[in-house]
């Protein structure tokens, strides 16, 4: 008689971990495959216009306009990273931040507030500071009350930070309707309610090479995930993150302050997805309760798929941002298709990875009885 | 026809990571009697009888209940084929009433349709059977539902069966309300409602007080003569010897023999626990006699329960000293420990360090005076090492501060010297400096962390069982360790086990038993029987005691005129 | 006139919020075994998908409901699977469970669309039958409450009849008091014989289906057309995670905070005719943006939630285990 168990295993080596986790994104785009068969699309070249991200014809030239998909791409790339960097400072505290949304859009408004309120104030560059540093503020106190909850009295952040995310989403709906003298975020031009774009006052300034405008905010935030990066791996905060977050008990004995780290790094985890508001409505446009486009959410996937890993998280937020910036785009070509396709796709892809995961932490032993 | 055995392990084994818990384990237990389990901490244990009730699965070997092979792959085998165990931490839903409790294991009785329809068939003349089959269906479906609602005789019908059992309880307390012993009462009535025939007690006594426990062994003796088998682990010789009778000996994982309670002694026990007659070969180094560091004066400290666990103790240690602390398990050791580190809020009472009060000081200042304590849980990582990161991280934890206060950047550089120091220094078993403490062995994590405490260079350590579960040769390691910083005029608070270590080790030994002080005697001048006597409180030296107990004449705390 | 209003107003408070009871149900039994399944939305929508198209094409009202309650259920499975079996982060699991079930939801409501015509409500005749309303002979006839409360589809008085038999399921059946026990100590229940992966497995199903049902509902009270930007569900699934925090993981509660949520849902439609119907007592309605309502049930929510965390844990209701995944060789 045979029987199986499941038992946790000693860590594989990453050459074998990198296998796995190559094979899962495989099977999941090949399941990606059979479904694009059934809906009468060739998945190949379906893949090859996503993956190409709208840069190549149909005629199989460069397009044109190849730069402008690049501009675009980065848009979508630069709030999905750093919003993933920034959950992932809360994750590795195993603080279930997935406040993201809620912190994006409460950032976004504090920006948009100080040109709309304001105008210019001195240059646009000086502007453009206060624009960030008031959705880092805003955006930090949005997440810095759940921490303060959670440290003082045991709430559950993971189902505060949601009630959260739908609260901010509704103050913004409800600027974008409330027609009134205090409400600088709609376009007085308009009779309707709508939202007025911050570019009537300023914009993200950018390097122009040739036709290619490559926008500062790409820069800034690499900067910032490198900066990251050091603080998680070199510096004494980033040590007691680890520590609270691998064993609060431990911490506590090593005279940490651990209330005073959660609610710290909440802080720095929200004030930065703020941020990630921030460059977003700079680049994006107007206000809207659309705006996040949903890197909440996604976000949270990106942390989770690459091991909460910053050098990972950033290669993970590029092929995500491809992965949906390119389903937008093909989605032009293969009228069949919905571009919300990347949704499923990257729903897989997080199965089959997690499925990968446990094949890595357990293995299953068989036990032959006598 | 009974079989002999209600219970055969054969060749047990069980690995957990890289760590075996049992290896090659064979041991069986009688019909009707009482089996003492004994065996140090970390020998291997629980995880065994943890495996005969279905939580571990055992790597291999195989199992025999009543002579017949049995498969256990969940507690519910375990349960099926009569087999309870009363955990260490019960296995309680603290929301619900203690009826609850019982109920949740509670199988549906089955209808037994022919006993029911040959009664219908005598007792209703002239019903037919084609009537009585009807009618017995209909019964069977209002039974079929009515065993699967939850009634209000539940509480009677689970009030009525501890009564049966011997017992007195509330059916209807909810276990958040109920004390320690009402909560282990509870638990052994849940596993006889269950039917168990093979009872097994993880260490019973460790929670409770003397009468408590006198009044278990009664109930233990009781269920023996109804005819249940009983497996009672525990690690107190004078339990073996008072309820038992075969005494079963594990020792590091391994099966070491199984001897009768009446044909042995303690000292017998102990040899077979610790596996040669005991030669301890411990130094004690003679150092001249030094000002007190640390002073403590009437500290009252309650536990996490709101109980008194350390009742108005007062001691003190001087450089170049250590001194012993003795009790039995959860006698107050912890909360003393965690209280010195500033972990736990005292009652009253002052803790002086070189005639500073350090009360309500936060953990880090403490440290930063030089106060390192460490306190090996049983489970050994739950306090002071964190788990998933590497041995250099851990060797930070309680000096990355101290570098340079104004750098924001962690000194690994210096952990990895100092994880370097005390993996050679202590022989630690790793592949690298890097490698995360879990994936250590039980002994090597241990001397990561007894090794951490002593490189931040303190002035006075505070040591809860830094041997648990060590093998010889490390538990030298450790005491030389401590030997060497004691003469380099650190003062020690030992906090030990084993009376026989201590009486070698320490310079003074301080008994406490439920909390209270009975007693600091020098170790070269007393006897392992009177440490004992204290420890169950049968003695009590503090009473007799001419002078006040625990109290320098050379104090650094400026009396009070009063 | 005023009558008229407050009849409108309390038939749509039903009609329109009902969806969120089978959500919040369908939760509770998740959250109930310890698992904080956070794909809700997702569930929903493939229930709502799969439960219309199958419905219209098989045109059988009861097929429909199978089939949402087949699609939503194996969402179910996947989420037990991940986080039973495969011991996944359940929060991980859960948000993705939305992501996945949205991008299913599009993906092949879209390819229908485009490649096979969208099947419409009306010529599935049996389906258009299926929803008309049952009004309760006598009771519907009462003023005022009686076509409020009692003359609605059959979904409604289901929905009414599932809350109430969970309630009594959890409270006074042996199962329930496991399933109880699973989410506060598994390893309590575990030791006592409970199959904890078999609980878990059965309750997570289960609640997923019920979960579908309520996504069906949404599908065909907009008369099935097809939303190709806010999809069918918009948030509800939310709501019902909010929704059983504020029943206090309490199936009966959640039949009446379900009105409560409902008030401020209905009000955003209802707002302006109340006022004009009433003026006097509300006419102070007019004050509130529209938007507030929205936000409400999450604000409301937010606080429960705190005042639930200051009180003590054992008062508390939320399942001690909760979000965190069994495995019985943890040390």
């Amino acid at each position: 008689m045979k029987r199986y168990h499941i038992v946790k295993r000693d860590l594989l080596t990453p050459g074998r971990r990198i296998v796995f986790y190559l094979l899962a994104i495989a099977a999941a785009l090949l399941l990606g495959a059979l479904l694009l068969m059934m809906t009468g699309v060739n998945p190949l070249s379906y893949y090859f216009k996503m993956l190409t991200i709208g840069t190549v014809t149909d005629s199989g030239e460069l397009s044109r306009l190849a730069y402008k998909q690049v501009e675009n791409l980065i848009k979508v790339f630069v709030p999905l990273v750093l919003t993933s960097v920034a959950l992932s400072v809360a994750f590795k505290m195993k603080f279930w931040n997935i406040g993201g949304e809620g912190q994006f859009l409460v950032g976004a408004v504090a920006a948009a507030f100080i040109p709309l309120k304001f105008g210019v104030i001195g240059n646009q560059a000086l502007t453009l500071l206060l624009m960030a540093a008031a959705a880092m503020a805003a955006a930090a106190v949005w997440g810095g009350i759940v921490a303060l909850l959670k440290v003082r009295f045991g709430t559950n952040e993971t189902l505060m930070t949601l009630m959260f995310n739908y609260i901010a989403l509704y103050f913004v709906a409800l600027l974008g309707e409330e027609k009134a003298g205090w409400n600088v975020f709609l376009d007085p031009e308009s009779q309707r309610p709508l939202f007025r774009s911050v570019w009537d006052f300023v914009t993200m300034p950018a390097i122009t090479i040739g036709k290619f405008s490559l926008s500062w905010s790409l820069l800034f935030v690499l900067v910032l995930c490198i900066l990251v990066y050091f603080y998680l791996k070199k510096t004494k905060h980033g040590y007691e993150i680890s520590v609270v977050g691998d064993s609060i008990g431990t911490a506590k004995y090593a005279g940490m302050k651990v209330g005073r780290i959660i609610v710290r790094t909440m802080l720095l985890s929200s004030a930065l997805i703020g941020l990630a508001g921030f460059f977003k409505l700079t680049s994006a446009g107007p206000l809207s309760t659309s705006l996040t486009d949903s890197v909440g959410w996604t976000g949270i996937v990106v942390a989770w798929l690459a091991k909460l890993d910053t050098v990972g998280i950033v290669i993970t937020s590029l092929l995500i941002s491809i992965l949906r910036f390119g389903c937008s785009q093909a989605s032009v070509t293969f009228g069949a298709v919905d571009s919300r396709f990347a949704d499923l796709l990257q729903g897989v892809i997080l199965f089959a990875v997690l499925a990968a995961d446990f094949v890595i932490r357990f293995k299953i032993v068989k036990k032959e009885e006598a | 026809m009974a079989v002999d055995f209600a219970v055969e392990l054969k060749n047990i084994s069980k690995t957990f990571g890289s760590a075996a818990a049992n290896k090659n384990i064979s041991l069986s237990l009688k019909q009707g009697e009482i089996l003492a389990l004994l065996g140090e901490n970390g020998s291997g244990k629980t995880t065994l009888m943890n495996i005969l009730a279905g939580i571990y699965q055992p790597d291999s070997g195989s199992i025999y209940v009543n002579g017949e092979k049995a498969v256990i792959t969940s507690p519910k085998d375990a349960k099926r084929l009569g087999i309870g165990m009363v955990h260490q931490h019960f296995k309680l839903v603290d929301v619900f009433s203690a009826a609850d409790n019982v109920w949740l294991g509670r199988e549906n009785r089955s209808y037994g349709f022919r006993e029911r329809y040959k009664a219908e068939v005598s007792g209703k003349k002239g019903i037919g059977k084609f009537g009585a089959a009807a009618s017995v269906i209909f019964h069977a479906a209002g039974f079929f539902v009515s065993e699967r609602l939850l009634k209000k005789s539940r509480y009677r019908e689970i009030e009525e069966i501890s009564r049966s059992f011997g017992f007195e309880m509330d059916p209807k307390k909810k276990v958040y309300h109920m004390a320690v012993s009402e909560k282990q009462t509870l638990e052994i009535v849940k596993v006889l409602y269950y039917g168990a025939k093979v009872i097994i007690l993880d260490e019973p006594t460790a929670v409770l007080t003397v009468q408590e426990t006198e009044k278990l062994f009664g109930v233990l003796r009781q269920m023996r003569a109804e005819g249940h088998s009983i497996i009672i682990i525990t690690h107190k010789l004078h339990e073996v010897m008072a309820v038992s009778d075969r005494v079963a000996v594990l020792r590091k994982g391994e099966y070491v023999g199984t001897v009768e309670t009446a044909s042995t002694n303690e000292q017998k026990l102990t040899e077979l626990m610790v596996g040669h007659k005991i030669t301890l070969n411990i130094e004690r180094p003679f150092v001249e006699k030094k000002k007190p560091l640390l002073e403590i004066r009437g500290l009252t400290i309650e536990n996490d329960e709101g109980a008194c666990a350390i009742d108005d103790v007062s001691f003190y240690i001087r450089g170049g000293e250590i001194l012993g602390v003795a009790g039995i398990a959860g006698c107050g050791q912890k909360e003393l420990c965690e209280a010195i580190a500033g972990l736990r809020k005292i009652k009253s009472g002052e803790i002086v360090h070189k005639g500073e009060n350090i009360v309500g000081l936060a953990p880090k200042k403490i440290i930063e005076k030089g106060i390192a304590m460490s306190f090996i849980p049983e489970d050994r990582l739950g306090m002071g090492l964190a788990p998933s990161l590497s041995i250099t991280d851990n060797m930070l934890l309680k000096n990355y501060r101290d570098d340079n206060r104004f750098s924001p950047f962690v000194n690994r550089r210096r952990g990895r010297a100092d994880a370097r120091t005390i993996i050679s220094e202590l022989d630690i078993v790793t592949p690298s400096t890097e490698t995360p403490v879990r994936l250590l062995s039980g002994g090597n994590v241990q001397k990561v962390l007894v090794g951490r405490e002593i490189e931040t260079g303190p002035n006075v350590i505070v040591t809860a069982y830094p041997v648990r579960g060590l093998d010889i040769h490390s538990s030298y390691a450790i005491y030389d360790i401590l030997n060497r910083q004691k003469v380099s005029g650190v003062g020690i608070l030992f906090v030990g086990e084993d009376l026989d270590v201590m009486l070698a080790l320490c310079d003074k030994i301080m008994v406490l038993c439920h909390g209270r002080v009975m007693g600091i005697v020098h170790a070269a001048k007393t006897t392992k029987e009177e440490l004992g006597l204290m420890m169950t409180g049968a003695l009590n030296l503090v009473r007799s005691d001419e002078k006040r107990t625990g109290i320098a004449k050379d104090t650094n705390i400026k009396e009070q005129p009063s | 006139m005023g009558v008229e209003v407050l009849t409108g107003f309390l038939y749509s408070l039903v009609v329109y919020n009902i969806p969120l009871l089978y959500g919040t149900v369908g939760e509770i039994f998740n959250e109930k075994t310890g698992s904080l399944n956070l794909g809700v939305e997702g569930t929903m929508a493939v229930g709502s998908l799969f439960g219309y198209l199958v419905g219209c094409w098989c045109n059988s009202l009861l097929l429909g409901i199978l089939a949402a309650m087949v699609f939503a259920g194996l969402c179910g499975l996947l989420f037990a699977f991940f986080t039973v079996t495969l011991q996944a982060n359940q929060n991980v699991t859960g948000l993705t469970i939305t992501t996945l079930g949205l991008g299913i939801y599009y993906f092949v409501g879209h390819g229908v669309n485009k490649n096979l015509g969208w099947p419409s409500m009306q010529a599935a005749a049996n389906v258009a039958a299926g929803w008309k309303a049952q009004p309760i002979p006598l009771l519907s006839d009462i003023p005022i409450i009686g076509k409020a409360f009692f003359s609605h589809n059959i979904f409604v008085y289901l929905g009414v009849l599932i809350a109430v038999l969970s309630w009594w399921y959890m409270k006074y059946t042996k199962a329930g008091l496991r399933m109880r026990a699973v989410g506060e100590n598994p390893a309590a229940a575990d030791s006592c014989g409970v199959n904890i992966n078999r609980y878990k497995y059965a309750h997570i199903l289960l609640g997923s289906a019920i979960m579908g049902i309520g996504g069906y509902y949404m599908a065909l009270n907009i008369s099935g057309e097809y939303l190709a930007s806010t999809g069918w569900i918009n948030g509800y699934g939310w709501i019902a995670v909010a929704l059983v925090i504020f029943a206090k993981w309490n199936p009966a509660r959640a039949l009446l905070g379900t009105f409560v949520f409902g008030i401020f849902k209905t009000l955003e439609v209802y707002n302006d005719s109340i006022v004009a119907a009433f003026p006097k007592a509300f006419g102070w309605l007019n004050a509130i943006p529209l938007k507030v309502y929205t936000a409400l049930p999450f604000i409301i929510t937010a606080v429960v939630l705190f005042a639930g965390s200051v009180r003590k844990k054992s008062k508390s209701n939320q399942p001690a285990a909760v979000g965190v995944n069994y495995y019985r060789e943890d040390r």
